[in-house]
C-alpha cells in the first residue's frame, strides 16, 4: 500500500510510542509530536460526535492515552494511520456519551448552542480533505455526489452511531424522509465506490 | 437466505450495517452470518474501512492548551507509579503480554471495533474467535485477573497467524483468504468466491518472491478450506501470492495459465 509521507511520519510515531523496549522519555515525546500533528484533526471530530467543547476536550484526553496503550495494535491494522486514530475517537466519544446519558437523563440540554444541527445548505461542503488518506478522498469524492441533506444525515448516522428514529429526532426530519435519505445515500454510495474498489 | 449469492443485496445490507442504521434482528443476523460466511464479513469489513474514512473529513479545531497538559499529568502520574513498584518478573512480563493480546481480542468484541484492527487481523479471526469469546466472557477487566492462568495457557496453545493474504480476482472481489501459520509450517487457504476449476483444470498457489520465479506451495484441491505444508523461506519472502489456472494436478517449473488471484503477503504483528 503507497503511504503519502505524513502517513509514514505518524506511522513512525506510533511505532515510538508503541515500542516494547520503550524509553519512557522518548516514548512520550513520539506521543507530544504525535498529539501536535493530529490533535486539531481529532479534536473536530470529537466535538462533531459530541457538540459539547469541554466533553469532546475529556474524548481527546481519552484518546491520547488510549493512543498510549494501543499503538502497538496499528501495526495489525491495514487502515490509514489518521482514519485508525479517528475509529479510537469515535468510539471514546459515543462510550463518553453512553455513560453520560446513563448518568443524566436531561444532557440533551447542555449541548453547546453554537453547535445546533441546522441542516446545511445545498452549496455547503464542510468537509476537509488537505490531510486526508486515499480512501478519505474517495468516500468524499462519493459523499460529495450526494444532496447535501442526504451527505448530513449518512454522516450522522455513522459519526454518532444513530438509528433511523434517533436521527429523526436530532434532525427534526420525519422517519419517513430519513429512512429514504438513508437508503438512496447508500445506494448512491455503492454505486460510487464500486469505482474505487 | 443465502446472502452472498445474491451479491448486491449483500453489498447493500453490509452498508447498512456499517453505517450503523442496520438494527435489532437484522443486525444480529447478519452479524451471526458474517461470523459464518467469509464473503459476508469480507463485505462487512469492506464497508467499516470505507466508513472508518470519514473520521478523516471532519473540519479541524485547534483544542485548549490545557488538554496535552492533562495528558502529561496523567503519563506522570502513571510513571511515577511504575517505578514505585519492584521492576517485572518474567512471568509479571508474561502476564503483561497477554493482557495486551486480551484488550486486542476485547477490543474485536463488536464487529465495528474490529474496523480498528485492520483486515489481516479480521481474517485471522477464525482461529481468534475463540479469545474473542473468551475476552467478551470475562467482561470487566477486574475480573480477568482469576481466569488470567486460563486465558495465558489458551493464549500459548492457540496457532500463529504472524502472514496473511486477501487474494483479489481482476475486479477486487475477495476470493480467497490465506493465512500461513510459521511454527507449524503451515499454510490455510480458504475460498471465499464462488469460483470453481473446470473438471480438467487445477488451481495452483504461488509465492512470487522478488526478483526470483515464482514458486509453487501447491496445488489446491475442491475443497472450501485446505492446508498446505510450506516452509517459512518459501513463503515469508515473498511479497506477493497468486493463485494461476493450470491443466489438471498442476504442474512443475513455473505458472503455465492466467493468475486468477492474488494478493499481498501482509505480516501480522
Amino acid at each position: 500500500m503507497s503511504r503519502s509521507p505524513e502517513d509514514k511520519r505518524l506511522i513512525e510515531l506510533m511505532d515510538r510510542v508503541a515500542a516494547d523496549d520503550r524509553r519512557r522519555a522518548d516514548a512520550q515525546a513520539a506521543l507530544r509530536e504525535l498529539y501536535e500533528l493530529t490533535s486539531p484533526r481529532l479534536y473536530g471530530l470529537a466535538l462533531r460526535v459530541v457538540r459539547n467543547r469541554e466533553w469532546a476536550e475529556d474524548v481527546l484526553q481519552e484518546t491520547y492515552l488510549n493512543i498510549w496503550r494501543i499503538a502497538g495494535d496499528y501495526r495489525a491494522s491495514l487502515s490509514p494511520p489518521l482514519a485508525w486514530m479517528g475509529v479510537v475517537v469515535r468510539s471514546r466519544a459515543l462510550d463518553f456519551l453512553r455513560r453520560r446519558a446513563t448518568e443524566r437523563a436531561d444532557s440533551a440540554l447542555e449541548l453547546d448552542n453554537a453547535m445546533s444541527d441546522a441542516l446545511p445548505g445545498d452549496s455547503a461542503d464542510p468537509m476537509d480533505v488537505s490531510e486526508a488518506s486515499e480512501q478519505a478522498w474517495a468516500l468524499h469524492e462519493c459523499l460529495r455526489k450526494l444532496e447535501a441533506r442526504q451527505r448530513e444525515v449518512v454522516s450522522l448516522a455513522y459519526l454518532r452511531d444513530l438509528s433511523h428514529g434517533e436521527l429523526a429526532a436530532q434532525l427534526k426530519l420525519p422517519l419517513g424522509t430519513v429512512k429514504t435519505w438513508i437508503r438512496r445515500g447508500i445506494d448512491q454510495l455503492r454505486a460510487c465506490m464500486a469505482r474505487f474498489a | 437466505m443465502n446472502l452472498h449469492s445474491h451479491p448486491e443485496l449483500l453489498d447493500r445490507i453490509a452498508a447498512a450495517y456499517a453505517l450503523g442504521t442496520l438494527r435489532g434482528g437484522a443486525r444480529r443476523r447478519f452479524e451471526a452470518m458474517a461470523r459464518q460466511v467469509p464473503p459476508v464479513r469480507v463485505a462487512a469489513l469492506l464497508w467499516q474501512e470505507r466508513f472508518a474514512a470519514m473520521t478523516e473529513l471532519q473540519a479541524a479545531q485547534v483544542p485548549h492548551a490545557n488538554v496535552w497538559k492533562r495528558i502529561e499529568n496523567v503519563l506522570e502520574a502513571q510513571s511515577a507509579a511504575d517505578t514505585s513498584m519492584a521492576p517485572p518478573s518474567p512471568l509479571a512480563e508474561g502476564w503483561r503480554r497477554a493482557l495486551a493480546r486480551w484488550r486486542t481480542a476485547a477490543l474485536a468484541g463488536s464487529m465495528a471495533a474490529l474496523a480498528l484492527l485492520g483486515v489481516s487481523v479480521h481474517l485471522a479471526g477464525e482461529v481468534r474467535r475463540g479469545e474473542v469469546q473468551l475476552a467478551r466472557a470475562e467482561g470487566e477487566r477486574a475480573t480477568l485477573a482469576r481466569s488470567n492462568a486460563q486465558i495465558t495457557a489458551q493464549l500459548q496453545a492457540r496457532p500463529e497467524i504472524q502472514y496473511v493474504a486477501v487474494l483479489n480476482d481482476d475486479r477486487s472481489s475477495a476470493s480467497m483468504l490465506v493465512t500461513f501459520d510459521p511454527n507449524r509450517n503451515t499454510l490455510t487457504v480458504k475460498r471465499i468466491g464462488a469460483y470453481q476449476a473446470a473438471p480438467d483444470r487445477s488451481l495452483q498457489l504461488w509465492a512470487l518472491p522478488t526478483g526470483a520465479n515464482p514458486q509453487s506451495l501447491g496445488v489446491l484441491g475442491d475443497g472450501a478450506v485446505m492446508r498446505l505444508a510450506a516452509a517459512r523461506d518459501q513463503v515469508v519472502p515473498a511479497p506477493t501470492l497468486a493463485v494461476t489456472l493450470e491443466p489438471r494436478g498442476g504442474v512443475t517449473g513455473g505458472p503455465t495459465g492466467p493468475i486468477l488471484f492474488k494478493g499481498p503477503l501482509l505480516q501480522a504483528p
